[in-house]
């Protein structure tokens, strides 16, 4: 009797084998767990693939290569314009504009976002403003902003600073919302004042989303970037795209969005490991 | 006749039209006894309990402590919550020593060594450097409970803080808080919606009501199952006849509609 039922255990752990196969299977299906090494191949690799198919038609031809320059000749021009041209120095330059603009989106923004989540009168006074701000297109302010500040240097800082403070005050707002009742409720329970409560409670611990809408935001700051140096700018990114589109220097505007690419990747990734240092107690 | 230790006088809450606790709750608790406030969920014990920490107010009634009207929160009523109940980026030995930050009557050293004595009473002296993010929930809440002695709390005041921890732990923590009173005696009003928990812990169960809360009895726990309350005395026939007779009673109150 006993050594029937052995058998049959055995017979039914045979009989989930196969399934147990079929499942390994469907990493493909809905919503199924990829392993990492398969995502990032075929992340790599379709990204390849895309720039390769690219290449190949323009050099059979099927694409003009005065308005779509091959990826191979835009890398070579990259190069040459790091090396060899000043690409460097209008990266510098819009390096520059996109932080000072970014530090004074911060320094208004956080004040005024967490006085506005801590005190209900501010933020009912201000929102309605602020959100209104928020949506109008940076590019229809930019009259405007000749008009107020000519088209010096204030004038582009005011258009990035213009693209994300509003956005910015928002979010630090939100973050700063976001810190639990049960965090100040304890801070008041061992005898802290509301000021006490601001700086080691709630600013600490909105700290790592405000860290991350910092990051978001600043991403945004390079999309306005060109619209401010297309306004009569004789340095930066924006220049150099708006002077090679002018003799149609196809291959050096793609290098030109290609840099900024590069840099905005490079900062969001410096960012993000910052964050993992800075708040590892998360 | 002495003061009460602790009392609600006359207390009625309401938010807006909606009545929270009804007219008039009256409860006087004594010096060092753990209350614990049993009840259906969102009866409007927690709201009391609340009250007491200075976190809400009275619509009607007043609450006095040691003979004194109590005013807005401060150290010597400490919360001890069911979530977030510690600062993720203090670690534990920094959350502990959190409950005295605001104090200016302890020196440095005194404040080192008070923190010492806590984490070490909670059994958490091994792991004073480590970041709530490290340890068990159950950890967690042992620091809670230390940040509050350390802060000088004469009342605890604690909403479900076992609540989301696992049968297991939860039994263990029981246990420990017990004997922490024992050992550091306080006014404890402990909030919870669990009769096994109330019964293992109080001293004094007063069971509510569905909202709006009322108190529909008033068990003295004490003079049943005593001062001392080991794991063991959960596998007792006097724990199991006390948990069903509270049992039944918490039934009847919840009514019929679940």
């Amino acid at each position: 009797m006993s050594e029937q039922t052995a058998t049959m255990d055995i017979g039914a752990v045979q009989i989930e084998m196969p399934e147990k196969s079929g499942t390994t299977r469907s990493s493909y299906g809905f919503r199924a767990a990829l392993p990492q090494r398969i995502e990032i191949a075929i992340a790599v690799g379709c990204s390849i693939l895309l720039l390769l198919a690219w290449e190949v038609s323009v050099r059979m031809g099927w694409l003009n290569s005065l308005f779509f320059p091959p990826p191979s000749v835009v890398l070579s021009r990259l190069w040459q314009m790091t090396a060899h041209e000043d690409l460097l120095y209008h990266a510098g330059v819009s390096t520059l504009r996109v932080w000072v603009a970014f530090g004074l989106s911060v320094a208004l923004a956080v004040p005024i976002g967490i006085v506005m989540s801590g005190y209900r009168v501010v933020g009912a006074a201000l929102e309605p403003v602020i959100d209104f701000i928020r949506y109008l297109p940076v590019p229809a302010l930019v009259p405007l902003s000749i008009i107020w500040l000519g088209v010096g240097e204030e004038t582009k800082i005011f258009l990035l600073w213009l693209g994300t403070f509003f956005q910015l005050v928002l979010l630090v707002a939100d973050d700063a919302g976001r810190t639990p009742n049960e965090y100040i409720e304890i801070a008041y329970t061992v005898g802290a004042k509301p000021r006490q409560i601001l700086a080691d409670v709630c600013f600490r611990s909105m700290l790592p989303n405000m860290f991350d809408s910092f990051r978001i935001t600043l991403g945004w700051c390079w999309t306005y970037l060109i619209i401010a140096e297309i306004v009569a700018a004789d340095s930066g990114l924006g220049f150099v795209i708006w002077t090679a589109r002018r003799y149609m220097h196809t291959a050096d505007v793609m290098a030109g969005v290609v840099a900024i690419g590069i840099i905005g990747l490079v900062t969001d990734q410096i960012l993000r490991r910052l964050h993992k240092r800075l708040f590892r107690y998360l | 006749m002495t003061e009460p230790y602790l009392f609600f006088h006359g207390i009625t809450k309401s938010f807006g039209d909606t009545s929270v606790v009804a007219p008039f709750f009256d409860l006087k608790i004594e010096h060092n006894e753990f209350v614990v406030f049993l009840g259906p969920s969102g009866c409007g014990k927690t709201t009391l309990m609340r009250m007491a920490g200075g976190l809400e107010t009275p619509t009607t009634g007043q609450i006095l402590l040691n003979g004194e009207l109590i005013g807005p929160p401060d150290r010597r009523r400490g919360m001890v919550f069911q979530s977030y109940s510690s600062f993720p980026w203090l670690t534990l030995a920094g959350n502990v020593a959190y409950g005295m930050r605001y104090r200016h009557d302890l020196s440095a050293e005194e404040k080192k060594k008070r923190c010492d004595h806590y984490l070490d009473m909670v059994g958490l002296g091994d792991f004073a450097d480590f970041y709530p993010n490290r340890v068990s929930g159950g950890m967690r809440q042992r620091v809670a409970i230390a940040r509050t002695l350390a802060a000088g709390s004469e009342v605890l005041l604690m909403d479900e803080p076992f609540g989301a921890l696992d049968a297991q732990r939860r039994e263990k923590l029981q246990a420990e808080l017990r004997l922490i009173h024992r050992r550091d005696a306080k006014t404890v009003i402990f909030v919870t919606h669990d009769v096994e928990e109330a019964v293992f812990l109080a001293d004094r169960i007063i069971v509510f009501s569905r909202r709006p809360a009322r108190m529909l009895a008033d068990l003295d726990v004490l003079s049943v199952l005593g001062p001392d309350r080991p794991i063991s005395l959960r596998d007792e026939e006097r724990f199991f006849r006390l948990r069903t007779e509270v049992l039944q009673m918490v039934r009847a109150a919840a009514g019929d509609d679940e």
